[in-house]
């Protein structure tokens, strides 16, 4: 028995949204003339578009789900995913590391590491990054699949079906414009869905002073509890602060291609610093549609009552919450905005994958020197074998109980020992090609090696999220000591090699003539309203 | 070009080669006409509903409030498109 009922109208607003993904991919069909227009949108998107397509590109529907069952079980600390986990990063990324990416002119994440060290550590990233992508993706299509099973009963087999055949239309006519132009869409559909539940929730529950009234303390605050892992995280402060807010949360945002191609389609290079920080202000909000449903659901469903043991999995919350608020209408609204975080998250890593396969292993390792129209057929055709792939990990993420933290664990391994090698490679030009390499591959094991420790035993932390936290640290530690333990036996880099790849090698980005356009003054307005945004819910 | 940038156009001195064709699908009209639809198809199903239905979302007629709201905020999308292409068209 499916937990929502659809009807007539709420089928027709899933429908008009297919139809509309559908049209925009076909009517992008014709600017798809070189592989820079397929790739990376011709580098002419407006720095709007592209900032909310980095912000969606991270909201996916496990995301949300995941997260608004994170502050049912852990309450509001779950902002330090948004206030410490996210802004500074994003801000970092705009103001210090854009000039180096865009302004070098690379197309991808690794090659950028092709320039900056050598082949090897380019490889190593590549390989890495198009394996995780593919897995994201499958992790993606059958998380919304059984999603779909448990909440309306489709069935599970045509769900993935019909996703990967809309995603695999618009990516392979629109390439990556398609991408973003669906996650700017599911950026608007998803606050439009979610704010009536919280509309409601809080009216329901005597608004904000309601739920202060209601909830018990440790579940009210961010910081105050994070002086020993004894809070509901199970998590110290050093473990949110350089776990989390730092290595994960930089790792996560300024290496990982997926959101850094958003910035590389931008028009110019004040849009592509911009990207990210526009970014930031809509991604401080986003508390507002999980955390608050979250706190919600603990008073106002029966299921998660605070008396007895929740009868429900957390994860369900929000499901819950859309039964409980949302008449068929809304509902259907409220759907199709997860739909579309689904689909967008897919197509999301579709496109990096076939921008990262064509570009760096296919161009790269097998044939070298096509020209253009042969690497654009390349991408395209790439599109239907990440979709395949993505289909057939669908199948195989089956056996993973705990997808969230799956994601985490695969970020932790890959992404947070890389932003080691890109502070490095971009801020001191010491760093060698050796170093890269091997503070990487070191950093990669540390992540395995300490998983592997922890899954049997050998260390023990308060919870799965410290684990994480931790790893990630350690593998970041790694990576940093070893690179600069390499760098310090190996042969230098040219310095004129690195012109345009390092800081303090290359001339500093002109100032904007209007204050007003300047990342670093909208950089620090963000970091200020986070700052303020912690204390006040200290 | 000229819709992506509209009047801006010289604030790119350091945009270098490579972005003579821009992409010339104006992305607030899919998302306007997409919202403004769903908006006119909420308010009518409110109006057509009964009191009943809305028990749950606390006796407020959820899809005619949220369906007016959509119609505003999808023609201001309308509108802002519109706006622009008079703006660089005259």
């Amino acid at each position: 028995m499916p937990i929502i009922s659809l009807n007539a109208i709420d089928y027709a607003i899933i429908a008009g949204y297919i139809l509309v993904m559908v049209l925009v991919g076909y009517s992008l069909k014709k600017y798809m003339k070189t592989g820079e227009d397929f790739f990376l949108s011709g580098r002419s998107l407006p720095g709007w578009i592209t900032g909310l397509a980095f912000l969606s590109a991270n909201l996916g529907a496990l995301e949300i789900i995941g997260m608004v069952a994170n502050s049912a079980k852990y309450g509001i600390a779950t902002v330090h995913f948004y206030w410490v986990g996210a802004i500074p990063a994003m801000v970092f990324l705009g103001v210090f590391m854009m000039p180096f990416y865009y302004g070098s002119r690379v197309r991808t994440v690794p090659e950028y590491l092709k320039l900056r060290y050598n082949e090897a550590t380019r490889g190593l990233n590549a390989v890495s990054f198009a394996i995780m992508t593919v897995l994201m993706s499958g992790i993606s299509l059958y998380a919304m699949a059984l999603l779909f099973k448990l909440m309306l009963g489709w069935p599970l087999t045509q769900s993935i079906l019909v996703a990967a055949v809309v995603v695999l239309l618009y990516v392979f006519w629109g390439g990556l414009s398609s991408s973003i132009y669906n996650e700017v869409i599911q950026f608007f559909l998803i606050w439009l869905g979610l704010l009536p539940i919280v509309f409601l929730g809080l009216k329901q529950v005597g608004g904000f002073e309601g739920i202060v009234a209601q909830i018990k303390g440790p579940l009210l605050h961010s910081i105050k509890y994070l002086g020993t892992s004894n809070n509901p995280l199970g998590v110290d402060w050093f473990g949110v602060v350089m776990g989390l807010g730092f290595v994960l949360s930089f790792g996560y945002w300024t290496t990982d291609f997926l959101v850094v191609q958003r910035a590389l389609a931008s028009k110019n290079i004040s849009a592509a610093r911009m990207t990210p920080i526009i970014a930031s202000f809509p991604k401080m909000l986003v508390p507002i549609i999980v955390v608050i449903p979250g706190l919600v659901a603990l008073l106002v469903l029966p299921e998660f009552s605070q008396a007895a043991l929740p009868k429900a999995e957390y994860n369900q919350a929000l499901i819950l919450l859309m039964k409980h608020y949302l008449p068929n209408g809304v509902l259907g609204l409220a759907i199709t905005a997860l739909l579309a975080s689904f689909m967008s998250g897919m197509a999301g890593n579709v496109t990096a994958f076939n921008t990262i396969w064509t570009y760096d292993i296919y161009g790269t390792y097998i044939r070298r020197g096509r020209p253009d129209a042969h690497y654009l057929k390349v991408g395209k055709y790439t599109t239907i074998v990440g979709v395949a792939i993505s289909i057939g990990t669908a199948y195989i993420v089956k056996s993973f109980p705990n997808i969230m933290d799956y994601m985490q664990l695969i970020f932790s391994f890959f992404n947070a020992p890389l932003f080691a090698t890109f502070l490095l490679g971009m801020f001191w030009r010491g760093a060698t090609a050796w170093g890269g390499f091997w503070g990487l591959l070191v950093g990669i094991l540390t992540a395995a090696v300490h998983y592997i420790l922890y899954k049997v035993g050998r260390i023990h932390y308060h919870s799965d999220m410290a684990a994480n936290f931790y790893q990630a640290w350690w593998a970041w530690l790694a990576d940093f000591v070893v690179t600069i333990g390499v760098s310090l036996f190996t042969a230098k880099r040219d310095p004129k090699e690195l012109v345009g790849l390092v800081f303090g090698l290359t001339p500093k980005p002109k100032a904007h003539r209007r204050w007003y356009a300047r990342p670093a003054i909208w950089g620090a307005l963000a970091i200020a309203v986070a700052v303020a945004l912690n204390l006040l819910f200290w | 070009m000229s819709d992506t940038n509209g009047t801006k156009g010289q604030e790119t001195p350091d945009s270098g080669e490579g972005m003579s064709h821009g992409h010339v699908l104006d992305l607030k009209l899919p998302i306007g006409w997409l919202l403004s639809a769903y908006g006119v198809l909420l308010t009518v199903y409110g109006l057509l509903t009964k009191k009943e239905m809305y028990a749950i979302s606390l006796g407020l007629n959820l899809n005619l409030v949220w369906g007016i709201l959509m119609i505003f905020v999808g023609g201001g999308f309308l509108l802002a498109a519109f706006l622009k292409r008079r703006r660089t068209t005259g």
